[in-house]
């Protein structure tokens, strides 16, 4: 038995490493994979930049504090580039708005004419209100003035601008306008204060954050990891790329039944578990070798483009334990889907379709924790979450073994489950379709 | 000949999925030790479905077979160990050369060391493909590739050997060294059973034929007994399309 696994084995990994391209793709892709999704999820985002990236048009009407007081806090967040005039000429409203149109930018921000005038009077009336009522209790004429109406800023969106990211300018704007309104109560009062009581001599206060907010990433390691984007972004596609050993595998499987090798084989003294074996454990180097280039990328190429390095942490053993699992999972989904595909296409079209289907589940692109619970509920069935949860552990959270031991038998199981329906599929049904 | 089948077929039915029609109904045959014995018919007659159960490759719907004494469906390992197999497709892997694709195969049968390697290159010799021992199957033509292929079903020295159209597509020289091969171990003691389209190849190298058309055997004995049976025709060839028509065949 051992005999005949290692002779299929080196016969494995001879037609493995004499198709030198196909052995460069298979590891340099993988790897291309990680960097530029990390990449495009990094910038994306803008979670580390230091230069602005989304431009934005911004029409100032105003003239005044709170036009010049809103550009500025944009362009401290770094994340938005105000854009006021275009070839040196300054923006209008129609201008703006046709720009955004015709999808030349995603969004522009009219602030009105006399917008600053409008919500100083409307402050000041409050506070007048406010105070009148009690210095001049009985007599607060003042209660009888209407406040004024709301002051409509307009925002204009192209369609194409994703919900997330819109809510994400929307708070920023937000944010803007509560900081630059709450100062603009506050030196209200204090004017209104001085004139209420001119013998007293009220000093310039400053106002200064009362909170302050400390991260703390709880880790099962002496040393902190900080959940960099790399340290999300690099397990998951990891594992994305590792599962896509599902199409070389099938392929590998596809191509010995339909040249005849496998019903040779099939003649012999010789077991299809044996042969099945002899291919995972080739292809198990490979998922290896390709864990450990993703893990290097992430390590040092990542940060040559301006993003933090992947801390892999000090469970080194465990991460290896976990990528022979994850290995082993994907693997045994790649001998399932080649034994019951009875094509190159179905195999290549079923086997990279539900792997994004799964990655999907698996919380890959979307945490899990931001799904519906019936979506929560599903993920559970997912190979590709079980692996994710554990490298996330190991990775965030520096988690021993016995914290992730529930995904690496989840894992493994699957890998049972998934041969064994290879091999009852083979023994029931023969490889040419009879 | 000898008395004792070698291989004794009893009542062999085979339906695959989805067809209403066996493509083997009811065969019951016999074949005897150190027979060449030919299964011949038209396309789709039922020729592969035969060797494919006598190989142990899928079960019969209904029958029994047994083989050198073993009942098929209780003994296939042991029934592996003594047959060999040469399956119409080159069966090969092409990237390695003809010595690895042997020592694989070799392998499975359990031969290794010196002795898998000298059986290789005294094969190898047999057949003029010792020089090419380390080149790549992919480089090899059209008969070397078929010579190779027949080498992999020998190299365990089975007691019974199956070739399914072992020399389709090859020039006269290739199949000359095959047919020739076949015969010289034929007189050592393997059975062979071999199917062709080839009648005239049939004819001079099986003891006896077996004719099968729509999954049952119309036709079977010696080429000459069927000759003399049917004295009207002159060969096999003729014999072959008065029993199986001339209409043509999927």
């Amino acid at each position: 038995m051992l005999f005949k696994y290692v002779s299929a084995f080196k016969k494995e990994w001879l037609i493995l490493i004499r198709d030198i391209s196909g052995l460069i793709l298979l590891f340099l892709m993988p790897m291309v994979m990680v960097i530029i999704l990390a990449l495009v999820q990094e910038f994306g985002w803008n979670s580390m930049s230091t230069e602005p990236q989304v431009p934005v048009l911004y029409v100032d009407l105003d003239h005044d504090s709170l036009g010049v007081q809103m550009e500025k806090g944009f362009n401290s967040s770094r994340i938005f580039n105000l854009v006021s005039s275009i070839d040196d000429v300054p923006l209008t409203q129609e201008k703006a708005r046709q720009l955004v149109f015709d999808g030349k930018y995603q969004i522009a921000v009219i602030i009105p004419e006399h917008t600053t005038e409008r919500i100083r009077k409307k402050i000041q009336l409050m506070v007048a209100k406010t105070l009148s009522s009690l210095t001049m209790p009985a007599q607060n004429f003042l209660n009888d003035i209407k406040n004024a109406d709301s002051i409509q800023v307009t925002l204009y969106f192209d369609p194409e601008v994703r919900n997330s990211f819109k809510n994400a300018f929307l708070s920023s704007m937000k944010e803007n306008n509560s900081r630059i309104e709450s100062k603009m109560i506050f030196s209200s009062f204090s004017n209104e204060l001085r004139k209420q009581f001119p013998q007293f001599e009220l000093p310039d206060a400053v106002y200064s954050k009362s909170l302050t907010f400390s991260e703390v990433y709880p880790s099962g390691e002496e040393h902190e990891l900080i959940p960099t984007s790399t340290q999300h972004n690099v397990p998951s596609w990891t594992i994305f790329a590792m599962f896509f050993i599902v199409i070389p595998l099938t392929s590998s499987i596809i191509k010995e039944r339909e040249d005849g090798s496998m019903t040779r084989l099939l003649t012999m003294p010789v077991s299809y578990l044996n042969i099945f074996m002899a291919k995972i454990g080739v292809y198990l180097i490979v998922c290896f070798v390709q864990f450990i280039l993703m893990v290097l990328a992430g390590m040092f190429l990542l940060p040559l483009f301006g993003i933090a390095a992947l801390d892999p942490g000090r469970q080194y053993f465990l991460l290896g334990v976990m990528a022979i699992a994850s290995s082993l999972a994907a693997l045994g989904y790649g001998i399932m889907v080649g034994t019951l595909a009875k094509t190159h296409q179905q195999a290549a079209a079923f086997g990279s379709v539900s792997v994004v289907i799964l990655a999907a589940l698996g919380g890959l692109w979307v945490p899990t924790y931001l799904m519906p619970p019936i979506m929560k509920h599903v993920a559970t069935f997912s190979p590709l979450n079980w692996a994710h949860a554990g490298f996330l552990d190991v990775f965030l959270r520096g988690s021993d073994f016995m914290a992730v031991s529930h995904e690496l038998i989840k894992l493994f199981i699957f890998f049972l489950c998934t041969v064994a329906i290879a091999i009852t599929y083979r023994k029931i049904t023969p490889p040419f379709g009879a | 000949m000898s008395e004792r089948p070698i291989i004794e077929i009893s009542d062999l039915t085979k339906f695959y999925k989805g067809n209403d029609e066996p493509a083997i109904n009811q065969i019951s045959l016999n074949i005897y030790r150190n027979e060449i014995f030919g299964l011949l018919g038209p396309n789709g007659a039922g020729k592969t479905t035969t060797i494919s159960i006598l190989c142990g490759l899928f079960l019969p719907t209904q029958g029994e077979v047994s083989i050198d004494g073993m009942e098929l469906r209780v003994n296939l390992d042991k029934i592996k160990q003594i047959i060999g197999v040469v399956p119409q497709d080159l069966a090969l892997y092409p990237t390695l050369t003809a010595l690895e694709n042997l020592t694989f195969f070799g392998n499975m049968y359990g031969l290794r060391g010196k002795e898998l390697h000298d059986r290789i290159f005294d094969y190898l010799n047999v057949f003029g493909l010792e020089k090419a021992a380390r080149k790549k199957i992919s480089g090899y033509s059209g008969g070397m590739k078929r010579r190779v292929n027949l080498i992999a079903g020998l190299l365990h020295r089975p007691k019974i050997l199956f070739l399914d159209e072992p020399t389709v597509g090859i020039d006269v020289q290739s199949r000359m060294v095959i047919l020739e091969y076949l015969k010289e171990i034929n007189k050592t003691g393997t059975t062979i059973i071999y199917t062709s389209h080839y009648m005239e190849e049939a004819e001079n190298l099986c003891s006896r034929v077996a004719i099968i058309d729509h999954g049952k055997i119309i036709s079977i004995g010696n080429p000459l007994e069927l000759l003399s049976e049917h004295p009207e025709f002159k060969n096999l060839e003729t014999i072959f399309i008065h029993l199986t028509g001339k209409g043509l065949r999927d």
